[in-house]
């Protein structure tokens, strides 16, 4: 048997819930090019301006104790290949930007001390690791928008380094008042739809809900991830550096290990202006020529989550055999390589999914298959 | 004589951020308030705006406009002139 660093690092499995359903069906409403933002008031039912949410079906940002988004991770569960996950040889790495912190801003509201259930980080994982039948091999990661790349990254350690048969990267972040107001205090959320990577007057972004699940193991076969990277420029609580370095840094490693491929790129494209030029035109000098998609201005920015979501979106297009463009983006866009329309991905033969979070972290990883 | 709405300006900016080491007329009316001069980030500009718009009853758009209104305290005046409420403009008493 090969040694752990030698084998391919197989995706035994994906899962995604996002405001256009599982993942077969955000890649066929993405083909489509629905928009699941609407323009809804920041604050939920206590109003304010209207601003681009995609909330899943139903779901009131005002949250319920229990949370209403249960519902939507049970379901993702059951998608899971069964196995003793959080037992010594399945760990599981759970990862969110917020949690639930709408749990939080609830108590803070209403008094009502249910909430305390699901209002910090490791009590929502408790909870949401006893209602699935996990075990305490559960390792909790929170590193704003790339934390689920980051989850991916340390299961893969786990495996590379002998301590699990097989991991499981589960990922989850639901909008609530606390969230949205927060960006809208930033002004980036705003009036205006996202339209990732064009080149407008003013940047905006929308917020989504969004779950997902990867099983990793080692192993021929199938999708498997053939690089990942991280970095992190500590240039800024926000911003990057205005050479794109820190992107060109993330990205080298998975250049390397994606010499000599065709490639199309899911990039990390909120609708903001300065980190999408950055972004859009850094990764149009790694990778001259490949064709660059966002889907966030459709599903809109599922904060935490996202990474894993739009893996499993990226699967389900490499299944498909079509790609969905950059839903609402407009010429001119910052790079000529944005793929605005849908295209046939069967002459590519690798995808670079590459995400961004505030404090200049950066994710990337290369998705190939047999 | 100096402009009353710069210096309440001035003042709002020292009192909101905190600047315990900067008097506001130490403040220049044409330096830019992020990036250089004043040399403010990203936070400290969320926390302008909030108050901002609770003190002048004014609401700002994007961040591209955020980053346009605190190019300098004079832009910063223009702007709540043009569009405060004239009641906010009041001094205060």
């Amino acid at each position: 048997m090969a040694p752990p660093d030698s084998q391919p690092l197989r995706l035994r499995a994906t899962g995604c819930r996002t405001a256009l359903g599982d993942a077969r069906a955000t890649c066929a409403g993405l083909l489509l090019g629905r928009r699941a933002l609407e323009l809804l008031p920041v604050l939920g039912s206590e109003g304010g301006d209207p601003v681009p949410l995609a909330p899943l079906p139903g779901r009131n940002l005002m949250e319920t104790a229990p949370p209403a988004w249960l519902s939507c991770l049970d379901e993702l569960a059951a998608e899971i290949p069964p196995a003793p996950w959080g037992s010594a040889r399945h760990p599981v790495f759970v990862t969110s930007s917020n949690f639930g912190v709408g749990s939080l801003y609830a108590v803070q509201r209403t008094g009502d001390p249910r909430h305390f259930a699901t209002g910090m980080p490791f009590a929502t994982v408790e909870f949401i690791g006893a209602r699935l039948g996990w075990g305490t091999n559960v390792t909790v990661v929170s590193h704003a928008c790339v934390s689920a790349h980051v989850g991916l990254l340390l299961a893969e350690r786990g495996l590379r380094a002998g301590l699990a048969d097989r991991a499981l990267v589960f990922s989850f972040d639901f909008i609530s008042p606390f969230v949205t107001g927060g960006f809208h205090a930033l002004k980036i959320l705003n009036g205006g739809m996202p339209a990732p990577f064009s080149a407008r007057a003013t940047g905006s972004i929308g917020l989504g809900d969004g779950a997902a699940f990867a099983v990793l193991e080692l192993g021929q076969g199938g999708y498997r991830l053939s690089a990942q990277a991280t970095h992190n420029e500590m240039h800024h609580f926000t911003g990057n550096r205005p050479d794109g370095a820190g992107f060109a840094t993330c990205l080298a490693p998975v250049a390397a290990a994606a010499a000599g491929r065709r490639l199309w790129i899911k990039g990390h494209g909120t609708g903001t202006l300065e980190a999408g030029r950055l972004e859009s035109v850094t990764l149009a000098s790694v990778f001259p020529g490949a064709p660059l998609v966002s889907w966030k201005g459709s599903l809109g920015h599922t904060l935490g989550s996202c990474g894993l979501v739009e893996l499993a979106v990226a699967i389900a297009a490499l299944d498909s055999g079509r790609t969905p463009g950059t839903i609402a983006a407009e010429p001119p866009c910052f790079t000529d390589t944005v793929a605005i329309a849908p295209f046939a991905n069967g002459g590519f033969d690798g995808v670079v999914l590459a995400s961004n979070a505030f404090g200049g972290a950066h994710a990337a990883c290369l998705l190939s298959h047999d | 004589m100096a402009d009353a709405l710069l210096v309440r300006l001035k003042q709002l900016i020292v009192d909101t951020l905190k600047l315990d080491d900067l008097r506001a007329d130490q403040i220049p009316d044409d330096e830019p308030l992020i990036g250089s001069g004043l040399n403010l980030d990203s936070i400290d500009a969320l926390e302008l705006v909030v108050q901002l718009e609770r003190e002048f009853g004014i609401k700002i758009r994007s961040s591209e406009e955020t980053r346009a209104i605190l190019s300098s305290v004079a832009h910063l005046a223009a702007y709540v002139r043009a569009h405060a409420p004239p009641e906010k403009l009041l001094p205060l008493p």
